[in-house]
């Protein structure tokens, strides 16, 4: 059904020939309901989940079918119109900021499930099917899709890709990268190619690992193969309270250490906590300063084994209690409470940014307490819920913009990046690098090795198109070698550490 | 052709840089010398043989950095002291860290952990032109720029040298049980095997004798072995078969890798009669070994393809590669001709290695 | 960049409300026209965001309403938001700057007062009643305009009214005396629902009160921007029920319902009614509700069906009552419950809405006709009479036979050991 489109096409950017030229066509051939081009409409499509960064599209295009998407980026192409994909606009990252002289292409009509073959544990999808609809679509065969990002019942299997998102399970069970085997790609020329299939070790270059994560630069994705697995024998999942994130954290290294792997290990703060109650009454122990969920999963000896273990190990590091799931209910209220999290800070702050960098798992403890103490200093207070299982914080700056607070959290925000970098770890373990990290992508990598990822760029994206100016710094025009390195790593040279 | 075994990245980079050598080749263990198609003869030829460190095992973390002469076998060795492995296991022996990646070699456990490129989480390249990068980083998660390790994953060293891998490790298995059963299709067995609740390392077939790994606690190990008897027959012991993952054929054969969807084992498997093999029967791929002619491998082809599969030929005399198509229809080929052109413009890495692209 | 924004001073959608929404797009895949169209105006992040362009100087145009005009009022969104958006407060308030300031063309005006003239008045569409039975029966299709086409197939077959004393007593020992709500529409087009009701009520040892002039409680108005009128309602259906010693008021239709609930917030700028208001409010109660609260007394004997319970969106969303109803149900002897697929997917029903979009409202039915059919239950059971009539329609109209009821019917059936109350 509509847009109703009653400005003219292109009223937008007056000035802009060739957009109002493709709006004109992409109503003839997609039809009126498929173009935006009011402004107040166009606005809605300004921003995705992080808000901070706005812009207005030139156009928005809706299109039905893969074809339609070709035929869109097609047309860019030849009238050298930047173009942005976009699935449910959860993105963090500002990933699927638009381009004021560009077209917004939002895959959210394409839904279909195109091929369900659970006994080659496999499902072929369009880009816009929600990621937990890929779940639903294998249930009743007793099989699921592993990656679960904590908007899995909003966001996209496209988005996933070019986010390469993960989730709660990816500890044991990877993220999108490792479940996608095949993947077809509208091209930035607007042609069509594909890559993998059904089957594994398609031959020559792994493509589709280099597409996945690479935020929406290479191409628009236009069907996904992905692999699902058998849902698990037995399931347990432990929720504990602790008096301190120390102890909480001692008992995430001991569980590592002694060869358990669950398939998930989440902590939460006090603070994280009190929001996702006044969320959703998950009703964790009350006076807890720290609780972990930890679920283990596979056969049911395995399982039975590594609980008691989990369960001692728990009791071992301070838990003052220890609660395991009943049934799948209550493993359901238990993960309630932390997949709500970020979206309800809503309800304890005014304002927040929702922070997400990498460190070694051991310097958890170091970086928490180092974030503890920015807080205290700067009187912004820092929520933190966290994959603590691979050292993926996600600590949510909280602050009052009425109150004059931006800057301030803005800069803890930036300093716990700092920190991570400073540890040896990453500016992003899901969110991307969008628009808002770009900045910082100097400081994990050396200008050689951002050079050298343009070059991936160059082969698909000769023109610059795609996403432009998301994920590096400076944009490089391709054809030009890229400088060589000559002497120390400069990273190294800054003591962030060694060159690997 | 001279060869240099630099023994640090820098000199590595300097020997090419300096050198400007119109083609290079690249060597590391040489176990797996004669895969892909026929080498041409290069005016430099790049050992990885003195880059054999291991640069950081963090233990805590679960992550080891490692150069790529590292051989695999000494590696696990230091990580097994800490009760640790990097779940690789594919047969060659002597194989180097950098010749797996590479290589995109794989073993019967593949299964369970995945393929270097699953647990491959940073690395350090350096290009044809002597540039030195580094994508990935030393944390399991991470989103930060492109991942070019999984590009160099199986480029068979066309887009450039790995000098040093970093990758996510594994707890040493506690106890390993392996249940035998001889098949003559182990269609319905794997497939029941796949919808059963257990989880095992691996699950392989050579042509007369499935074999069903599982690696867990003691106890558990027990237990599961025990149901997977009483799902699909057999025998348990405490040990792999001999010959378990090796490569089906011997000097002088042609040695095929087969890939199909896994759900088409059974009708995989009928299409490689006549050859000796060794299959990742529950993960969609076969190896072959025998005689192989260009007919020969062109109704392969267009049988496999059948299961959305590829037929690779792996290794071979260079004779017999040269009169057969080493690598077949590669799909999206264009882009990836896209990618080498940007990474060696002028196409001095590995020459005649991966020829389709 | 426009200098005169959408909204004037009087009730905007509150900028604070309005900055409780975070983006993070939660709501999307529950609301109904996004489930439909896939564009971002058409789902409740759109719609909040168009909302703060009006404060951002954006004009209230034409694109602008018409999102607006499409949202169901489901409330979808509000149980699905983590963050505690008051989407209802803010459509509401978004609604009567529309109809207050908005121009609407000539057509869309003449059928908005048909409506309104008509639904909220119970004796109005009385009188229509003979009219629209002999139209049924005479099996004629005259080629109405779109909108009333919809109008009249939603009508569900009249039988004879059949009007419910000013007072039933209790069957057995008194438990409560509670008031009822007789309802424009349901007191019309399922008088059986309302006998039902009072059946059960006095079985459940409740002396029932209706007061046989009650009026509207104003819930289409209020869904529709019509606040003026909304607040009139108000008065006067407290006025009715207030001198009557009450213990709670029952209702039976669950928008009805969700809007008595709300009085104390609608009559917050009248002196001297918002205590009265909220007084009201707290005295009311679904009819599942009540009961669950109220505990089983009357026997329930076994019925040997399988029932695919349909959440009204203003029992579920606006309520949030959903296991009451269950509850209920389950106590039956013999009674299956079926789950429906996308059960927080309005029907389309939405108080008016299937008149006023009527494209909207039948693929959301045809939809929800496809997801009731797939449970292969024996009966639909809901709580709603719009969504009775709505899901009969789309049933009907892909030739499922399956049959309705609303809850109440199935308990009375169940207590008066009467199985072919629900019968063909
Ligand atoms: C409350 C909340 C919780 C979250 N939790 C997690 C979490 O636990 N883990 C996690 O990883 N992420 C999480 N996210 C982030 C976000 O949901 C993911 O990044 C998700 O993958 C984005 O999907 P989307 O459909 O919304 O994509 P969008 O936001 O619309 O787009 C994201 C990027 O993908 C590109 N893109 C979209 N579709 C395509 C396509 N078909 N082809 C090519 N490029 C495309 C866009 O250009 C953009 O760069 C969370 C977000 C929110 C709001
Ligand atoms: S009330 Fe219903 S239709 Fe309206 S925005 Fe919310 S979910 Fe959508
Ligand atoms: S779920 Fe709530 S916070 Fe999130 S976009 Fe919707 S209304 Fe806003």
């Amino acid at each position: 059904m509509s847009a109703t489109t009653s400005a003219l096409p292109g009223a937008e950017n007056p000035g802009n020939v060739a957009l109002d030229g493709l709006a004109r066509e992409f109503v003839a051939a997609l039809g009126p309901a498929a173009v935006v081009t009011d402004r107040v409409q166009l606005r809605t499509y300004e921003c995705d989940g992080l808000t901070a960064y706005r812009c207005i599209p030139g156009l928005v295009v809706l299109p039905e079918t893969a074809e339609q998407v070709g035929y869109v980026v097609r047309r860019c192409a030849q009238s050298s119109v930047p173009f942005v994909a976009r699935g449910a606009g959860t993105g963090l990252s500002g990933g699927a900021l638009p381009v004021a002289t560009g077209v917004l292409i939002v895959l959210s009509r394409l839904t279909a499930v195109r091929n369900v073959s659970v006994d080659d544990e496999r499902v072929v999808v369009e880009p816009g099917v929600v990621n937990l609809d890929v779940s639903r679509a294998v249930a009743a065969d007793g099989y699921f899709y592993a990656p679960d990002p904590s908007s899995q019942q909003v966001c996209t299997i496209g988005g996933n890709v070019a986010e390469n998102s993960g989730g709660a399970h990816c500890l044991k069970y990877g993220f999108t990268a490792h479940h996608v085997t095949g993947l077809e790609v509208v091209l930035p020329d607007g042609s069509v190619s594909r890559f993998g299939g059904l089957a594994p070790d398609p031959p020559g270059y792994d493509v589709v690992g280099a597409l996945v994560g690479s935020e929406g630069t290479l191409g628009i994705v236009t069907e996904v193969t992905v692999r699902v697995v058998a849902v698990p024998e037995r399931v347990e999942t432990v929720l504990a309270g602790f008096r301190s994130m120390d102890d909480a954290g001692e008992a995430v290294s001991a569980i590592v250490a002694a060869g358990v792997l669950p398939a998930a290990v989440e902590m939460m703060d006090t603070l994280s906590i009190e929001a996702a109650e006044s969320a959703v009454a998950c009703g964790y122990p009350a006076g807890a300063q720290a609780v972990l969920i930890v679920e283990l999963d596979g056969p049911a000896a395995e399982v039975s084994a590594e609980l008691a273990e989990v369960e001692a190990i728990c009791e071992r590091a301070g838990a003052f209690e220890i609660r395991v799931a009943r049934d799948a209910d209550d493993r359901v209220a238990i993960w309630r409470g932390r997949k709500s999290a970020f979206a309800a800070m809503g309800r304890i702050s005014r304002d927040y940014i929702v922070q997400d960098g990498v460190v070694p798992r051991t310097s958890l403890p170091q970086v928490l307490r180092d974030i503890a103490l920015l807080s205290a200093e700067s009187g912004i207070r820092v929520a933190n819920v966290f994959h603590a299982g691979d050292g993926n914080l996600h600590p949510l700056v909280l602050f009052d913009s009425t109150r004059g607070e931006t800057a301030a959290a803005e800069a803890v925000s930036e300093r716990i990046l700092e920190l991570c970098i400073e540890h040896g770890g990453s500016i992003t373990g899901e969110h991307g690098v969008g628009n808002d990290k770009k900045k910082h992508m100097g400081r994990m990598f050396t200008e050689v090795d951002l050079d050298v990822m343009q070059l991936v760029r160059c082969a698909f994206d000769p023109q610059s198109l795609c996403n432009p100016g998301k994920v590096f710094p400076t944009p490089r025009l391709c054809g030009e070698r890229p400088g060589r390195r000559t002497g120390v790593h400069p990273v190294q040279a800054a003591g962030l550490g060694e060159v690997f | 052709m001279p060869t240099v075994a630099p023994a640090t990245i820098d000199d590595l980079a300097a020997a090419v840089r300096d050198t400007a050598p119109s083609s290079i080749a690249v060597r590391g263990g040489g176990s797996k010398r004669d895969w892909g198609g026929v080498a041409e003869v290069a005016e430099l030829e790049v050992s990885t043989a003195a880059l054999d460190r291991i640069v950081e095992h963090a233990d805590g973390d679960f992550v080891v950095t490692v150069q790529a002469g590292a051989r695999l076998a000494d590696v696990q060795n230091v990580l097994g002291s800490k009760g640790q492995w990097l779940a690789l296991d594919p047969p060659e022996a002597g194989a180097t860290i950098g010749g797996i990646v590479a290589t995109a070699a794989s073993g019967p456990r593949r299964l369970r952990f995945g393929t270097p490129r699953d647990l491959l989480i940073g690395v350090t390249v350096v290009l044809a032109d002597g540039t030195v990068a580094r994508s990935g980083g030393k944390v399991v998660k991470n989103v930060a720029g492109y991942d070019l390790g999984k590009l160099f994953c199986g480029a068979f060293g066309t887009l450039g040298v790995i000098a040093q891998c970093t990758f996510r490790l594994h707890p040493s298995p506690r106890a390993i049980r392996c249940v035998s059963v001889p098949l003559d299709d182990p269609g319905d067995a794997v497939r029941s095997l796949r919808r059963s609740p257990f989880r095992p390392s691996a699950i392989e077939y050579d042509g007369t004798r499935l074999s069903i790994v599982v690696e867990a606690f003691e106890s558990a190990a027990d237990a599961q072995a025990e149901q997977i008897r009483a799902l699909v027959g057999g025998e348990v012991s405490a040990a792999v078969p001999e010959q378990f993952g090796a490569r089906p054929w011997r000097s002088g054969e042609v040695g095929l890798k087969a890939t199909f969807r896994v759900g088409a084992l059974s009708p995989a498997l009928a299409l490689a009669r006549g050859f000796r093999l060794s299959a990742h029967a529950a993960s969609g791929v076969l190896w072959l070994g025998g005689a192989v002619d260009a007919g020969v491998l062109d109704e392969l082809r267009a049988g496999f393809a059948a299961y959305d599969g590829s037929v690779v030929v792996v290794a071979a005399p260079d004779g017999m590669k040269r009169k057969l198509d080493v690598w077949g229809p590669v799909r999206g080929v264009e882009v990836m001709r896209r990618i080498r052109d940007q990474f060696d413009p002028d196409r001095r890495m590995n020459r005649g290695v991966l020829d389709a692209v | 960049m426009p200098s005169e924004g959408a909204w004037d001073e009087r009730h905007p959608p509150p900028t604070e409300l309005l900055d409780d929404c975070v983006h993070c797009g939660f709501c999307l895949p529950t609301c109904p026209t996004y489930v439909l169209w896939g564009e971002e105006m058409d789902s409740p992040r759109g719609r909040i965001y168009l909302m703060a362009e009006g404060h951002d100087g954006e004009p209230l145009s034409e694109p602008m309403v018409t999102h607006f005009d499409r949202c169901l009022g489901c409330m979808a969104c509000v149980t699905a938001c983590p963050s505690g958006v008051q989407y209802d407060r803010l459509i509401e308030a978004t609604r009567a700057q529309v109809e207050r300031r908005f121009p609407r063309s000539a057509r869309e005006r003449a059928l908005r007062s048909l409506v309104f003239k008509t639904f909220p008045y119970p004796r109005r569409l009385h009188a229509l009643r003979p009219f629209l039975r002999a139209y049924q029966k005479s099996g004629l299709r005259l080629p109405l305009p779109a909108k009333l086409t919809a109008m009249q197939r939603l009508l569900p077959p009249l039988g004879p009214a059949s009007p419910v004393a000013e007072l039933t007593p209790a069957r057995g020992p008194r438990r409560a005396r509670v008031g009822m709500l007789l309802g424009c529409v349901q007191r019309e087009f399922f008088a059986d629902v309302n006998a039902a009701t009072v059946r059960v009520l006095t079985a459940e040892g409740c002396d029932v009160v209706a007061p046989s002039v009650q009026g509207c409680c104003g819930a289409l108005s209020l869904h529709m921007g019509r606040e003026d009128e909304a607040v009139r309602f108000a008065k006067r259906l407290i006025a009715t029920f207030e001198p009557l010693g009450l213990d709670v008021i029952v209702v039976n239709a669950a928008g009805c319902g969700s809007a008595m609930k709300d009085y104390g917030w609608l009559l917050r700028d009248e002196a001297g009614w918002a205590s009265r208001g909220a007084a009201f409010s707290a005295k009311v109660r679904d009819v599942s509700e009540w009961l669950v609260e109220l505990g089983p007394g009357a026997t329930r004997h076994a019925l040997d069906v399988s029932v695919a319970y349909h959440d009204a969106c203003h029992l579920a969303h606006a309520q949030r009552i959903t296991s009451a109803p269950r509850e209920l149900l389950r106590a039956i002897p013999g009674v299956e419950i079926r789950e429906i697929e996308e059960a927080a997917i309005c029907c389309g029903s939405a108080g008016v809405y299937n008149l006023l979009q009527p494209q909207a409202a039948g693929e959301l039915g045809a939809r929800k006709a496809a997801n009731v059919a797939a449970t292969g239950a024996d009966v639909l059971v809901t709580a709603n009479p719009g969504c009775l009539m709505q899901i009969r329609t789309a049933l009907a109209d892909r030739g499922i036979p399956m049959r309705l009821a609303h809850i109440v019917e199935v308990l009375d059936a169940s207590i008066r050991r009467d199985p072919t109350l629900l019968g063909p």
